[in-house]
């Protein structure tokens, strides 16, 4: 009896997780939706501001700016990490925080002084038990980062660059490339080396009408440059959110195929057990009753 | 005549106009029906709108630019609110911070004027075109 018992109670105790693990699969798919839809208006934007960039092109200016130029001088850097605030999703804060590590060494090879800006709660207790500073913690970023918060840390961060404070930026966050295919990198985004080759490969998207700057289109560059640097920035809280919602999903969803598959195994063995139980039952009747006559 | 405003995170506006008003960099800037392509620097200012029916709106805006191309004007920005949102109190401090921020080198100056001068700009929207101190 009590074999049959416990393999009950385990078998309800399983049913118990594989309901919690299904809803958090529902809900992080929901999640996820929404966080795509802003990473997809996030991304046309940052197309336009390309394609502005090549009208400014067309009109024989060649991008230059302070924040493009790469710095001679190597003395302190800042490395953004964004893992999530919450685990339940694989190896997704395991696999950044690899690559924001990896990147803070060469770094501090580089660089005199190493600032660490760490946002989401598993990253901070991470990187704090294993003894690595921590300059500054954020943890309001969940599924929903907001531009006005984002754009607050951009604009201070552009202007300790600018006062050459800070000689370079680096974020390593979770690259959401498509649906299946999320990958860990670490991308240094001051100085804005990467602007110029974007602009190079939407050669097709120039508009072809005739614009007329105001005041300037130096002055446009001049505007244009640090904007640049703040949606993409804003872009890698983006895509963090997503790639982390599409690994919680998919973490989810394996836990719960493995429920499904425990409790049929566990629903088999269980009828087994209460089978020969009752079996057992029968042969002991049969025997009592035979050894009484 | 179509308007849209776009953040990085959601297009804030997109309708009918008939003539708009923009913060360009250096001055203000109005735009009617059947205007020739102009892409412009937008400063911090006021934005107004004027609908079809007559009535007008009033937005902050800051930093971005404007693309007026085939009746679209569509307007890139940080940061766009109407003006009912401006919190008189909070932009006066804002103000008065910026005001207080180090200005002993070139960059640091720069850094500074720009703050004061959106500080200041958003402030007299705020408080509706009323007179802000000028030190």
């Amino acid at each position: 009896m009590a074999k049959a018992r416990a393999l009950d109670k385990r078998r309800k105790s399983i049913k118990n997780i594989r309901k919690i693990t299904r809803t958090m699969e529902l809900v992080a798919t929901a999640q996820f939706r929404r966080a795509m839809e802003r990473s997809v208006a996030a991304d046309s934007y940052t197309k336009r501001i390309v394609r502005l960039v090549s009208d400014l092109a067309k009109a024989g200016l060649k991008a230059e700016h302070p924040l493009l130029d790469e710095r001679d001088s190597k003395r302190k850097a800042v490395l953004f990490i964004l893992t999530a605030n919450r685990g339940m999703c694989g190896g997704y804060n395991s696999n950044v925080l690899r690559a924001g590590i990896a990147r803070l060494k060469e770094l501090r090879r580089e660089y005199e002084e190493v600032e660490l800006f760490v946002s989401g709660k598993r990253g901070v207790s991470y990187l704090k038990y294993h003894g690595y500073e921590i300059v500054r913690v954020y943890t309001q970023f969940d599924d929903k980062p907001t531009y006005e918060e984002v754009l607050v840390m951009a604009e201070e961060l552009l202007n300790r660059y600018k006062t050459c404070e800070v000689d370079r930026v680096d974020v390593a966050y979770s690259k959401f490339l498509t649906l299946s295919r999320q990958v860990p990198t670490a991308e240094t985004l001051l100085p804005l080396s990467a602007m110029t080759t974007e602009v190079a490969e939407s050669d097709g998207a120039v508009s072809g009408l005739d614009y007329e700057f105001l005041p300037s289109p130096e002055s446009i560059l001049e505007e244009v440059v640090p904007y640049a640097f703040k949606v993409k920035f804003f872009k890698t809280f983006l895509d963090a959110a997503v790639s982390e919602q599409i690994a919680r999903m998919m973490a989810m969803k394996a836990a719960t195929d493995n429920a499904d598959q425990m409790i049929s195994t566990l629903t088999t063995t269980y009828n087994r057990a209460r089978q020969s139980q009752i079996t057992n039952e029968i042969i002991e009747v049969i025997s009592g009753a035979s050894a009484l006559q | 005549m179509k308007f849209v405003a776009v953040t990085p995170e959601k297009t804030v506006l997109d309708q009918e106009v008939e003539f708009v008003v923009l913060p360009l960099y250096d001055g203000e800037y109005g735009v009617a029906e059947d205007h020739s392509p102009v892409i412009g620097r937008i400063g911090a200012g006021e934005l107004r709108l004027t609908l079809e029916d007559k009535s007008i709106q009033h937005w902050y805006v800051e930093g971005g630019f404007v693309e007026v191309a085939n009746n679209v004007v569509s307007l890139l920005t940080n940061r766009a609110y109407k003006l009912e949102e401006l919190d008189v109190s909070a932009v006066r401090e804002e103000f008065d911070r910026a005001q207080t921020l180090p200005s002993n080198s070139p960059e640091l100056m720069e850094i500074k004027t720009e703050a004061v001068n959106r500080a200041r700009a958003k402030l007299r929207l705020a408080e509706k075109d009323g007179p802000v101190s000028r030190q």
